[in-house]
């Protein structure tokens, strides 16, 4: 439990620092990192197959993605932020962090769980037979996925 | 519920709330997208959580595929959206988009 606590304590900050760093970079890297360390809580956990995505998908083609796009736009003008945003938000992150801790000491025990049935088969069973509409689904989403991106970056016609 | 599933709600909704203040506070697209990403993360420990507590890792695993497969899509999408909002305001300030026409 004591590594599984610094796993998502790293996760927690990794993920503050790729919001709140100021280069875009190493915000992209630091999102990368964060998404490791969900990937490793997730091998924890026994969800080998959701990890195995998290880092291969999430950690790496969403950070090439990342990377790519901040390469495409960088003209060295910068975005200005809010400072204020940025300072007051340490205070705001205990504040809610405290409200939080009780919020969950108040509620343990206290909401309800709906039974559930023991799991049989294999994770591939369980995708392949119990879920197939997701899967059906997923390929309608990939699938709008790659013509939104194919019509926003379409060559214009002499009409147009 | 267990005491395991508060404890990954409880840094679930961290990363939620870290995630939901970058995106009102932050006028950065990319750094906007960043911040989806973060709130996609506790939702995703949030689903896989639920499912290790009730001793249904099988199925929260089938569902988080499902989300990290929408969530690429959607990165993809966000980010060709992006560069073509570049294209034609030459900044990534989320404040000039008001002043498009047309």
């Amino acid at each position: 439990m004591i590594v599984q606590t610094a796993l998502l304590i790293g996760m927690v900050l990794f993920s503050v620092l790729a919001i709140f760093l100021k280069d875009l970079i190493r915000a992209a890297i630091s999102l990368a990192v964060a998404s490791l360390l969900l990937g490793i809580i997730f091998f924890r956990m026994g969800a080998s197959y959701a990890g195995v995505f998290e880092i291969s998908v999430v950690a790496g083609l969403i950070t090439v993605l990342f990377i790519l796009t901040i390469a495409l736009t960088n003209t060295g003008e910068e975005v200005r932020e809010s400072r204020l945003a940025n300072v007051v938000f340490p205070l705001f992150f205990v504040v809610f962090v405290i409200i939080d801790a009780l919020v969950m000491k108040g509620l343990l025990q206290k909401v309800p769980a709906l039974p559930s049935g023991p799991e049989a088969g294999t994770f591939g069973e369980v995708l392949w037979k119990g879920r197939t509409l997701d899967l059906v689904g997923q390929i309608g989403v990939i699938l709008a996925g790659v013509f939104s991106v194919l019509a926003l970056f379409r060559k214009r016609d002499k009409h147009d | 519920m267990t005491n395991t599933w508060y404890f990954y709600l409880f840094f679930s909704a961290g990363l939620i709330f870290a995630g939901l203040y970058a995106l009102l506070s932050k006028r950065n697209l990319i750094r906007l997208l960043i911040a989806i990403e973060v709130i996609s993360k506790g939702v995703s420990l949030v689903l896989l959580a639920t499912g290790f507590a009730k001793g249904n890792i099988l199925v929260a695993q089938a569902m988080v595929v499902t989300f990290i497969v929408v969530e690429v899509s959607l990165v993809a999408t966000a980010l060709a959206i992006i560069i073509n909002i570049y294209r034609h305001t030459k900044s990534l300030d989320v404040r000039k988009l008001v002043r498009l026409k047309g």
